[in-house]
């Protein structure tokens, strides 16, 4: 069994998870500081800035599920380990990229966006569905990113 | 790209609900009586001065930005407490709230002479304005003199900071307080020496020419004004000074209200400073008009352009 071409699949799994949770979690906690400032004052705009605050956690989720899927096709996941080459496991590893990549800038980006609009929803809570939108507008790069993802991971031969 | 202050940049959009704008001041003037005034007052209440600084500053403790907005009350301290010494009197009444340096601060420095209790950019201001007073014992030129240096330690410590936004702000008031003072000077004659003291000097208006120009008269005064972007201030102050102060205290409101299209950095929380001084002085406008009966159009046209 060529363990350096399971171990480079491994580490593209690790690293889907790790950069795309980075920056969901910057993300997430960057627009947490700005909801929590509007509720300091103004508690009944809790449900409105959370739906702002969730919006950047999503790249998390997609690094996790890039990783789970790519640690089923390898069989880590499952018990039935398969044998993998050293060019198998870059591809893997190549794989992984799109998302981790896109996940961190895009997590960080949409933070950033919904930070400002919880400015927005303080001002004239009425247009919260605006700021919604704007924010969301970055998720398409990370969906895309993920698209490539698991395109890449289905079709790589094993 | 910085994301500094996302957490007080959110209350302050929130505050900025509470502030009064056009439509809140039309009701106030047309209240029927005072009970109704009183009630719209109350209606929006977002602290006064001190406690919207105080919470500002909890935001931001450690820029330095922010310090530039007391900049003019901690010099005016100065400025009431040094009076008050020579005169023999308690200073506390003339105190200006808020500041960054208390006024028993001050009255120990003047009896110390210790000016390591100043911040350095009053240190030396206090030991001239001192100087001044005691040898000329003319009110005037100290006022101007520790006004100028207020404004110079402003444009010092904007520069300093780098932000573009303060730097805009401190030129502002710079270039409105030098028009003002050189034609109040024009006006009374005053000689070279006492503009040198008085006036600042921009990068929009140069001291030296500025001079130049106010002690060849006022109509020179106003009329190389027109030549300049300031043309409009010149005409107002050909009209009416009182205006002109409106105008100014406008152009301010319109500059940091830039500040709106910010979410992040500490822009939001000066412009939220200034729109609370603006709020305030719009609210005694209105309450010294409506005592001395004056007429909605005379209260409309004095009031200042609202942040919101």
């Amino acid at each position: 069994m060529n363990s350096i071409g399971l171990a480079l699949a491994i580490i593209g799994a690790s690293l889907a998870t790790l950069f795309a949770g980075i920056g969901s979690a910057k993300g997430v906690g960057l627009v947490g500081e700005a909801a929590a400032g509007v509720v300091s004052v103004d508690p009944d705009k809790f449900s409105k800035v959370l739906v702002l605050q969730l919006l950047p956690g999503t790249q998390g989720l997609y690094g996790l599920l890039t990783a789970i899927l790519m640690l089923s096709r390898i069989g880590v996941i499952g018990g039935n380990v398969t044998e993998l080459t050293v060019a198998q496991g870059l591809m893997f590893l190549g794989a992984s990229l799109p998302i981790a990549i896109v996940g961190l800038f895009s997590g960080i980006a949409q933070g950033r966006s919904a930070a400002a609009g919880v400015g927005i929803t303080a001002r004239k809570p009425e247009h919260n569905g605006k700021a919604i939108i704007m924010a969301a507008m970055v998720e398409t790069y990370a969906i895309l990113a993920l698209l490539v993802s698991i395109l890449l991971i289905y079709n790589i031969a094993i | 790209m910085s994301t500094d202050y996302a957490s007080a940049v959110a209350v302050v959009r929130t505050l900025e609900n509470q502030l009064f704008n056009r439509h809140d001041f039309d009701q106030l003037i047309n209240a029927r009586d005072g009970k109704e005034f009183e009630t719209l007052i109350n209606s929006k209440n977002s602290g006064n001065l001190t406690e919207v600084w105080e919470m500002l500053r909890s935001f931001a403790p450690d820029s330095k930005e922010l310090e530039i907005m007391l900049y003019r009350n901690d010099f005016h301290n100065l400025k009431a407490v040094l009076k008050a010494m020579i005169s023999g009197r308690e200073p506390d009444k003339y105190l200006t709230e808020p500041s960054t340096i208390k006024g028993n601060t001050l009255k120990e420095m003047f009896r110390t002479k210790n000016t390591d209790l100043l911040p350095a950019h009053m240190r030396d201001t206090a030991v001239k304005a001192y100087g001044i007073l005691t040898t000329t014992l003319d009110g005037q030129l100290l006022d101007s003199f520790i006004d100028t240096e207020c404004l110079k330690a402003m444009r010092k410590s904007a520069e300093k900071s780098g932000n573009n936004f303060i730097m805009k702000y401190v030129e502002q008031v710079t270039v409105c307080a030098d028009i003002k003072t050189a034609y109040r000077c024009s006006k009374m004659g005053k000689d070279r020496n006492f503009l040198e003291t008085a006036i600042c000097g921009s990068d929009e208006l140069d001291k030296e020419m500025l001079i130049r120009i106010t002690l060849s008269g006022t109509e020179n005064l106003l009329n190389f004004l027109d030549s300049t972007q300031y043309y409009e201030l010149s005409g107002l102050l050909r009209e009416n000074p009182a205006k002109f102060e409106k105008r100014c205290d406008d152009l301010i409101t319109e500059q940091v209200q830039t500040a709106q299209f910010k979410a992040f950095g500490t822009e939001p929380l000066i412009a939220y400073y200034i729109a609370k001084e603006t709020e305030i002085k719009n609210l005694r406008i209105i309450k010294v008009c409506r005592e001395c009966g004056a007429d909605m159009e005379t209260i409309t046209e004095r009031l200042r352009e609202t942040y919101v």
